[in-house]
């Protein structure tokens, strides 16, 4: 019982690594009856959540700073494109001389804690709430006392974007390979998932988020990260994104429900 | 052993089946917390299927990390107001027959910090109240957890009736949530009975 | 230190270059010899860059949590103390955020970010003893150990994985070989300890603090377990070796190898026990009244003793000690209660909730009048305070 526990304790990494894999689930949000106004947008990009490593043999997490620094460039490129195609603006989040880092802080924070309920208690059927399966109800927010922040004074929108990309080590995938081998014993190689969300920076309202568990585009190239940023902004309201073909072609429609 | 081994080191995920939330509706709501508790909330509600103890129920409009109302239904002398976690080296306070009606506070503070990491707690304000004619204490406060940067505020109303504790609580995140759904928790706080 | 063998196992600790070439600024006795120290190290390898990568993030979560105590001149202060405890050379690299959790613990992560929770703040009794801390996990960190040590888990746990796979390929029970391998993540991590526990030692005695106080911190830690312990009814858990499963040495050889180390060491000088008391003096009302709330009886009232023994009970430490009691709550500790609360009084404690504790131990114990005298000279004294709705009720019934 103890050697369990402790060994449970050794290994936990290996879980968290791979935890979520078997629930895949792929939803988009979007407030009903929402729409970009139209002309331009400005669209303040929120220090994106960007974590890029390898997934080890045994499963282990392994931040890689190259990577995530690439991706970190990749995806604001991609991400700029992209709205560039919508006839909108991406300006980085800048606390300039505000002296509100710590209270934007708390409002990506906040922003962090809203994504995860809508994911837990809106997207993932299993644990949805009664009040969030209703058709076309995506009741969201963090509040309208986010208009009265100076530094982010002259945004229309906040863009919070959340990545998180371990690809697996070669050591991973011959681990792979080989358990196809063994009865009951499934490997899973890489981790690939993220959300986006756009909060209106009149109201406060979130207006649209995307989660994605299995996420395609390698962050790391260009090109990768080009189709990522188009799966992440997939439903993304407004004219329909430029997006290559592989991606599900985003859509404007709320496809929130079953 | 073997499986569980061989479960771990491969890290095969390991989903449990979760029960399903259920609806609030407005209306008479009796055995609250599997007790005497009962309420006629005129919002709606969702009822979480997780529990924290046998006689603790939890209720959110938009799930628990930003709304979140827990009724403690009539907690005996001797006991935690939430299951332990770890018995042996976390033990938590218990409910005690002699207790003042100000040690409530205190008693929900120290729960907090021991089992739910809360480490930064203030209770700011309490006043005498009843809770369906009993003499109960109403009291605010304020909590951050060492595991999120939200800073939260709570309100709440409890009494010892027949020597067990009947509480009610209500946290949010102090930015936008807790301001927003209060009034929907002191609605439903006006219609507690036992 | 459990809590600090946690941190420190996963993912606390280490950079700075071996490889640097500035020489030793301080006076290097035989047997102080410190590692050569080169400043703005950049990590070098992927593995590392990763690391400190993960580190920067937790560095700006730390900065603007709300659990930083941002109160004027504590942090400058730890700086202060550490900078004392390795030099001014080697600090210079490293920021430290004061931390409002109650564990007995501190940490350092790849990049220079050391935090400082208020639970050490609380349990040392003098700068010599928080430095000691200090200087043990600064010793992590000129040794690189979160690199080196996540290097090792990842060997051992992919080896786990493979001999897993294996033995569903093969159908064969390969626990006890894993085992084997988990095993040596956490012997690991006992020699990482130890390897800081003595670089630190040698920082405490080239520092003018006393080289004897490293091992007075284990002691002292054990004692406040054996403590918290008896007062649960359990019994003591020393022992002088560390099981399988633990990622540190035990207290008490730790406290054994220090001793003796530091016995061939030059004794060093003053502990500043009386800076380090007045340092901390506005903060000590705060940080007591979060051990009240952990329930740990024994543990808190080895710890008032403790500090009480080093600096005499002051008010701040005899109201504490009659918080304790009352929250406790039998008879006869309500009675004890109401008697510190008085000493606490005599020693000069001004705060007006004393008169509203002492009234309520006073009427949970069944002395009602005195009770209510106790309420109304708070009321009396507080008459806006955020409770006097539900005291004034209190005392009306």
């Amino acid at each position: 019982m103890k050697i369990t526990r402790l060994l449970r304790a050794a290994c936990a990494v290996a879980i968290a690594a791979t935890g979520m894999s078997a629930v895949a689930q792929e939803k988009t949000g979007n407030k009903p009856g929402f729409a970009l106004a139209p002309g331009t947008a400005r669209i303040v990009l929120m220090r994106p959540t960007i974590w890029v490593g390898e997934q080890s043999t045994g499963g282990m997490a392994e931040p890689n700073a190259d990577w995530t620094m690439q991706a970190r460039e990749t995806i604001a490129r991609a991400l700029a494109d992209a709205q560039a195609g919508l006839g909108n603006v991406v300006i980085s989040y800048d606390e300039g001389s505000s002296g509100e880092g710590a209270l934007v802080s708390e409002y990506s924070q906040l922003f962090g804690a809203v994504a995860e309920s809508v994911i837990e208690y809106q997207f993932f059927s299993g644990n949805r709430l009664p009040t969030k399966k209703r058709k076309d109800s995506f009741d969201w927010g963090v509040g309208g006392d986010i208009a009265r922040l100076k530094s982010l004074e002259g945004g229309d929108y906040a863009l919070f974007i959340n990545v998180h990309d371990e690809y697996g080590s070669t050591g991973r995938k011959i681990l792979q390979i080989v358990s196809l081998f063994a009865p009951g014993a499934a490997v899973t190689s890489g981790v690939h998932k993220g959300h986006a969300g756009l909060v209106d920076l009149k109201t406060g309202e979130l207006v649209w988020l995307n989660a994605d568990q299995q996420m395609g585009g390698d962050v790391r190239t260009a090109e990768g990260a080009a189709k990522r940023v188009s799966q992440l902004l997939e439903g993304f309201p407004g004219r329909p994104a430029e997006a290559p073909a592989t991606a599900a072609a985003a859509t404007a429609s709320p496809t929130t429900g079953e | 052993m073997k499986r569980l081994l061989i479960g771990l080191s491969l890290g095969l995920a390991v989903v449990a089946p979760a029960s399903a939330n259920s609806l609030v509706t407005a209306g008479p709501r009796p055995h609250i917390a599997e007790s005497r508790f009962s309420a006629s909330p005129t919002d709606e509600w969702n009822r979480l299927s997780r529990k924290d103890g046998k006689n603790v129920e939890i209720w959110t409009r938009d799930g628990d990390q930003l709304n979140k109302v827990t009724f403690f239904g009539g907690i005996p002398s001797g006991k935690p107001l939430v299951r332990e976690i770890d018995k042996k080296h976390q033990p938590l306070p218990k409910v005690a027959a002699d207790m003042l009606i100000t040690d409530i506070p205190v008693l929900l503070e120290s729960t907090y910090r021991i089992q739910y990491a809360v480490t930064q707690m203030e209770v700011d304000s309490q006043e005498p109240a009843t809770l369906s004619g009993h003499k109960a204490i109403r009291f605010t406060y304020r909590f951050a957890r060492e595991d999120d940067g939200v800073r939260r505020r709570g309100e709440a109303i409890g009494a010892f009736v027949d020597g067990q504790l009947y509480l009610v609580t209500y946290e949010a995140p102090a930015l936008y949530f807790f301001d927003k759904d209060v009034e929907k928790y002191r609605k439903l706080a006006a219609t507690l009975a036992l | 230190m459990r809590a600090l063998s946690r941190l420190a196992l996963c993912g606390a600790a280490a950079s700075l270059a071996m490889l640097g070439t500035t020489p030793p600024t301080r006076a290097a006795e035989p047997g102080l010899e410190l590692p050569a120290y080169s400043h703005a190290y950049e990590p070098r390898t992927v593995d590392e860059r990763g690391v400190w990568m993960e580190a920067d993030e937790a560095e700006r979560g730390l900065r603007d949590s709300p659990l930083r105590i941002r109160e004027a001149g504590l942090e400058a202060y730890l700086r202060e103390v550490l900078c004392r405890e390795v030099g001014a050379d080697r600090c210079a690299g490293v920021r430290i955020y004061a931390m409002e959790i109650p564990g007995f613990n501190a940490s350092m992560m790849a990049n220079g970010t050391m935090q400082v929770w208020s639970g050490l703040l609380l349990r040392s009794r003098s700068e010599a003893e928080l430095a000691a801390v200090l200087g043990h996990e600064f010793a992590h960190f000129e040794l690189r150990h979160s690199l080196t040590g996540f290097q090792q888990r990842r060997r051992a746990t992919d080896a786990i994985a493979w001999i897993g796979l294996w033995g569903a390929l093969a159908n064969s029970d390969t626990s006890f070989t894993q085992n084997i391998i988990a095993r040596g993540i956490y012997r690991y991590g006992r020699e990482q300890e130890t390897d800081a526990d003595l670089l630190g030692l040698r920082y405490a005695a080239s520092s003018g603090y006393p080289a004897s106080t490293p091992a007075e911190v284990w002691k002292n830690l054990m004692a406040e377990e054996d403590a918290s312990a008896a007062g649960r009814n359990q019994k003591s858990k020393q022992k002088y070796t560390a099981g399988y499963f633990d990622s540190h040495p035990t207290a008490l050889n730790r406290s054994i190898y220090l001793a003796e180390a530091a016995a061939k060491m030059p004794a060093g000088g003053d502990a500043r026990a009386r800076e380090y008391r007045a340092a901390m003096a506005p903060y000590l009302p705060r940080f007591l009244a979060a051990q009240i709330k952990r329930n740990d009886f024994g543990g808190t009232e080895h710890i008032l003793q403790s500090i009480a023994a080093a600096s005499g009970w002051s008010p701040d430490l005899l109201f504490a000690r009659a918080e304790l009691y009352r929250t406790r709550g039998n008879p006869r500790d309500l009675q004890v209660a109401a008697q510190y609360y008085r000493e606490a009084r005599a020693a000069g404690y001004a705060g007006p909730e004393l008169d509203r504790n002492l009234g309520l131990a006073l009427l949970r114990n069944g002395q009602a009048e005195e009770g209510r005298q106790s309420l109304n000279a708070y009321l009396a004294a507080a008459p806006e305070a955020g409770d006097a709705k539900m005291i004034r009720a209190l005392v009306a019934n």
